[in-house]
């Protein structure tokens, strides 16, 4: 028995190294390297926004390249775990022309962020407004998470106005018991204080929790006019489908961030998710199904528009913020002595990079580590995700926090 | 069993526990080619030794709690993070000096260890496995929500330095993990000679017995979850002042369980067995996790993710496979294999 | 004191969940004595394997659950045939970390299939409130709640009433001993296993009722195992009740203890009771007290 268990195991490491020996290549290459949670709690963002970046790269190499240089994408699945994305970037760090890391999950980018500055890296990370108090290599997708929650707070100002009502409105907010969740408030609570709200104590669960009734009903008994739902996305759905069910959602406006239920988990709650708000940097709904540039690129590489997640169109967004920045960076230096230095500055020289209407435009600068300063509100109308604004610019919240 | 022809002629040789010239050869030469290793190694593999010294640590204490006393703890990972804490606190907070945070880092650990042990003086098996399961996420859920630990934030130590040389890389960092290993498992191995770790073992074989012939069960247990608790502190201090960024997500019941599946596959009750068991689950994660790009690389239609939980299923299966063929672990292969070794060239 | 009754109620609601996947727990412990990880994977697939025959294949209500429930008997009969009975013999604690093992390869299945999605089941059961004296519950977790109480009854008439429940009963109290009366112990071990499998996919299917099937989904087995040890290992009656108990603390103390403490009392609330218990009374609420001085 021993002797076939250690046949079995010599195999299984041949075929592990014949795999990992296959991936050297000779070409002109850069690297991008993702470590995403493919199996973790954040997976339905995760996989859908790096299947987006996977197919353009895809797209990317086949047309040639950035100027004959291909472009190398590295999926690594951390599962959530900083001890494992640590391992994961120390083990890649050194592979030539790594160029980009991009650390999902504010626990992980927190860690990675260190040594990204360290070995004179750059680095993306989702939202956390940290990185763009402290200006340093890392950048972020889009808006801070708090810029995008005073967005919200803004819309529900001038909602509150066009209603008629007078006096301020009563905001409550609940989301994740953990560094994500309370995130939006470091610098978003300044600024509804700035705005005049009643912000009520926030209320915080774990991930994974059966029913929000609790909170919810604390929430409407304080008096809540409006309540933002945090949390990737099932849970803003289920709590808002909790809300329905307690009969809240005919007098109180459900809002969200950009992680808010997306067109899939739609289709089957259309009746909760009723008129909820979904405040987004990037395009949703109906406005990305209409978007040919996302659509075709999903229909080649995916097939039926029935799945479509547009999330996808996000991870595009990243796929054409890095390479404008290559080609800048190759512009400056040439593929020789091609560094992640150097994509760091190229980043910084993108502002006002247009992404085909994704997103809106680039405002990384070097005073700003912003994917981009706007943001649309959306509604859940009969089922659909349409958009009721333009892209507005968001307020500074996080300048409003002592970090 | 004693290799052919080596006899304890003395006293002194009979207690040793290197007694060949043998050993003693293989021994330094190893201890200098650890020491000499970030001259010539690679830095990935450096900064893996870094991390799989750590785990040893951490196993080495779950070893002689659950090893060796028989108390079954899932604790670990908390504990690691109480350590974790404590030296981030007194290195931020107070400027109190690495070298000085590391040991009370340690006992800080061990001092919530026995408050955590105490469930064992009432329940045993499985149902104490559970009740440090639950310690572990009350220790998490305080850390969270205090003041001092920074919160939902988490702290920011600095790499330690000694008369103004920072060990700041993962090349430097491993002369102090390699060196704490080398002590923690001297002193493990010698703790289980003596007169404690017999009590140790009289409490695991069978605890009854063990009191008739005057261990004091409390006593014993408590400290046993005291000196493996220790040792996750240490580890956890070590931890902190690697990755320089201290957070409660970190740690989690899953780390936890993986410590438990090292010692597991490594062998209860085997020194050695420790760096097996941790040697084993760290390649195997590691080879799933990097085989997992190559993998979608070559099986393009397949994509990133779905590559990525084959890596979950296979991380799954071998342990499962491992236990089914081999339950009483790697030690007990490595066993068999010392004894045919030293019998060589007699078959018996 | 309506407040505290609706808080009460939607924690019972709850609870009944975190009961039923507890009785999956008990059922294996009582008679193999091995503590079931992998229980929350099972009820995952119980729950996706009803959604695959219901919202995948669009099959009526009763064409869906039997095949389902099929499934994920076959699951569990496959758990034990495979990966728990070559361990027989071993240290229970391989066994538990086999479970372990079979947790973390079923979840890489599990994610494998829905790739990060998440599926929701139609609605199956009739929708909307009950309003009973200001205190209003839901008709669909009600009717989950009844089905819960209908499957402890069963099962403890099985127990009590057929040949096949002895025989389990026998089993749990000596393995040896009941081999020697002609029970065959490892056929046992698989009815369990089916067994179990099929109260697996009661649960899965009333928790999908409550929340979309995802990545969280299977966590719900660690809130069983909570309720399992807290109601002693081998008491469905304990299950039973420490679930619909555990249920109303989670809710409560999180109604009147999270403004105190800043939140996040559901995180603990669980893990607090089970300590309590174990000091107190350490072989569960309603579990057998074995006599045996530690």
């Amino acid at each position: 028995m021993g002797k076939r268990l250690g046949i079995l195991f010599t195999m299984v490491v041949v075929i592990c190294l014949s795999l990992t020996m296959s991936t050297f290549g000779a070409e002109k290459e850069v690297a991008y390297l993702s470590l995403a949670d493919y199996t973790g709690p954040i997976a339905g963002l995760n996989v859908p926004a790096d299947m987006g970046l996977e197919d353009f790269i895809k797209e990317v190499n086949a047309k040639g390249g950035v100027d004959g240089v291909k472009i190398k994408f590295i999926g690594i699945d951390t599962r959530y775990d900083v001890a494992r994305a640590v391992s994961a970037y120390k083990r890649y760090r050194r592979t030539p022309r790594l160029l980009m890391v991009n650390s999902i999950s504010t626990g992980i980018g927190k860690a990675v962020a260190r040594l990204i500055e360290r070995d004179k890296k750059a680095q993306l990370v989702p939202g956390d407004g940290e990185f763009q108090a402290h200006i340093g290599r890392t950048f972020l997708w889009g808006p801070a998470y708090q810029d995008a929650f005073a967005a919200t707070l803004d819309w529900i100002m001038d909602d509150w106005k066009k209603k008629g009502k007078s006096g301020t409105p009563v905001v409550g907010y609940l989301s994740w018991d953990n560094p994500y969740g309370r995130e939006h408030l470091r610098g978003g609570k300044e600024y509804a204080e700035k705005l005049g709200i009643k912000f009520l104590p926030p209320e915080f669960f774990p991930p994974g929790t059966l029913k929000h009734d609790v909170y919810l009903t604390r929430l409407a008994k304080a008096g809540a006019d409006y309540i933002h739902a945090g949390g990737v996305d099932p849970t803003p759905t289920n709590v808002i489908r909790d809300g329905h069910a307690l009969g809240l959602t005919k007098t109180i406006q459900f809002t969200t961030d950009y992680w808010g239920p997306t067109a899939l988990g739609i289709g089957v709650h259309a009746e909760a998710l009723e008129g909820t708000v979904i405040t987004s940097f990037y395009e949703r709904g109906e406005d990305a199904r209409n978007n040919p540039f996302v659509t075709d690129q999903w229909k080649k590489y995916r097939g039926s528009m029935d799945k479509f997640n547009e999330v996808y169109g996000m991870g595009m967004s990243w796929g054409m913020t890095y390479v404008a920045g290559l080609k800048k960076a190759l512009k400056t230096t040439g593929y020789d002595n091609l560094k992640a230095n150097h994509m760091y500055k190229a980043y910084q020289e993108l502002t006002g990079l247009k992404k085909h209407d994704i997103q809106g435009p680039c405002a990384y600068s070097p005073k700003s580590r912003l994917g981009s300063k706007v943001v649309k509100i959306y509604r859940v109308k009969d089922g659909k995700i349409v958009p009721i604004t333009g892209w507005r610019e968001v307020p500074n919240a996080v300048g409003l926090h002592t970090f | 069993m004693r290799p052919c022809g080596v006899f304890d002629k003395s006293y002194a040789l009979d207690i040793a526990i290197i007694r060949t010239w043998q050993h003693w050869a293989v021994l330094i030469s190893a201890l200098v080619f650890l020491y000499l290793f970030p001259l010539f190694g690679s830095y990935y593999l450096i900064s893996f030794i870094n991390l799989l010294c750590i785990s040893i640590i951490v196993v080495l204490g779950l070893q002689i709690v659950s090893g060796f006393c028989g108390q079954i703890s899932f604790g670990q990972a908390a504990f690691m993070a109480v350590g974790a804490y404590t030296s981030s606190i007194l290195t931020i907070r107070y400027g109190i000096s690495f070298w000085l945070a590391l040991p009370l880092s340690g006992i800080m650990a061990g001092a919530v260890g026995i408050i955590g042990g105490a469930p064992s003086l009432r329940i045993k098996g499985m149902y104490l496995a559970m009740a440090t399961i639950a310690i572990h996420f009350v220790v998490i859920w305080v850390i969270l929500h205090m003041e001092i630990t920074g919160s939902f934030k988490g702290l920011y130590p600095m790499p330690p330095s000694i008369g103004g040389f920072e060990f700041d890389t993962d090349e430097r960092m491993f002369y102090i993990i390699v060196s704490v290993v080398i002590i923690m498992t001297y002193a493990a191995r010698n703790l289980m000679r003596s007169k404690v770790g017999r009590a140790f073992v009289a409490i695991r074989d069978n605890d009854l017995a063990g009191e008739v012939m005057g261990v004091n069960l409390y006593y014993y247990k408590l400290l046993a979850f005291f000196i493996s608790c220790f040792y996750a502190g240490v580890a956890g201090s070590l931890w902190a002042h690697l990755i320089t960024v201290v957070n409660a997500e970190q740690f989690t019941l899953l780390h936890a369980l993986e410590y438990v599946g090292m010692l597991i596959i490594g062998g209860m009750g085997s020194i050695p067995g420790v760096f097996f068991g941790v040697l084993f689950i760290r390649i195997l994660n590691e080879l799933v996790m990097f085989t997992s790009p190559a993998l979608a690389k070559a099986l393009p239609w397949m994509g990133s993710s779905p590559a990525a939980s084959l890596g979950l299923i296979a991380f799954g299966l071998a342990m499962a496979v491992f236990l089914i063929f081999e339950p009483r672990g790697l030690a007990h292969r490595w066993e068999i294999f010392k004894s045919s070794y030293r019998l060589y060239p007699f078959a018996h | 004191m309506i407040e505290f009754l609706q808080h009460s109620i939607t924690g019972l609601m709850t609870g009944s969940l975190y009961a039923l996947v507890a009785a999956g727990i008990v059922l294996v412990y009582k008679s193999t004595h091995v503590v079931s990880l992998a229980h929350g994977q099972l009820v995952a697939f119980g729950a996706l394997f009803f959604w695959f025959f219901l919202g995948g294949l669009g099959l009526p209500f009763w064409a869906g659950l039997i095949p389902a429930f099929v499934l994920t008997a076959l699951l569990g009969l496959a758990i034990e045939r495979v990966a728990l009975r070559p361990l027989i013999g071993q240290p229970l604690l391989a066994a538990f970390l086999m479970t372990f093992a079979l947790f973390i390869a079923l979840e890489g299945v599990f994610v494998l299939y829905l790739k990060g999605e998440t599926r929701t089941l139609p609605h199956f059961l009739p929708q909307g409130n009950l309003h009973v004296a200001g205190i209003s519950v839901p008709i669909n977790q009600l009717i989950g709640f009844c089905v819960a109480l209908l499957l402890f009854g069963l099962l403890s008439l099985i127990f009590k009433h057929t040949k096949l429940g002895l025989g389990m009963r026998a089993t749990a109290e000596d393995h040896r001993l009941a081999q020697s009366t002609g029970i065959v112990v490892k056929t046992i071990f698989s009815y369990i296993w089916i067994l179990s499998g099929i109260v697996a996919a009661v649960a899965g299917i009333a928790t999908a009722n409550v929340m979309d099937i995802y990545y969280m989904l299977p966590y719900i087995g660690i809130n069983g195992l909570i309720v399992a040890i807290c109601g002693g290992l081998d008491s469905l009656a304990g299950a039973l009740i420490v679930g619909l108990l555990l249920g109303v603390v989670e809710n409560v103390g999180a109604a009147y203890l999270d403004p105190l403490v800043g939140g996040g009392i559901k995180d603990v609330a669980g893990y607090a009771v089970l300590l309590l218990v174990l000091l107190i009374r350490p072989y569960g609420l309603f579990g057998l007290v074995k006599i045996e001085r530690i």
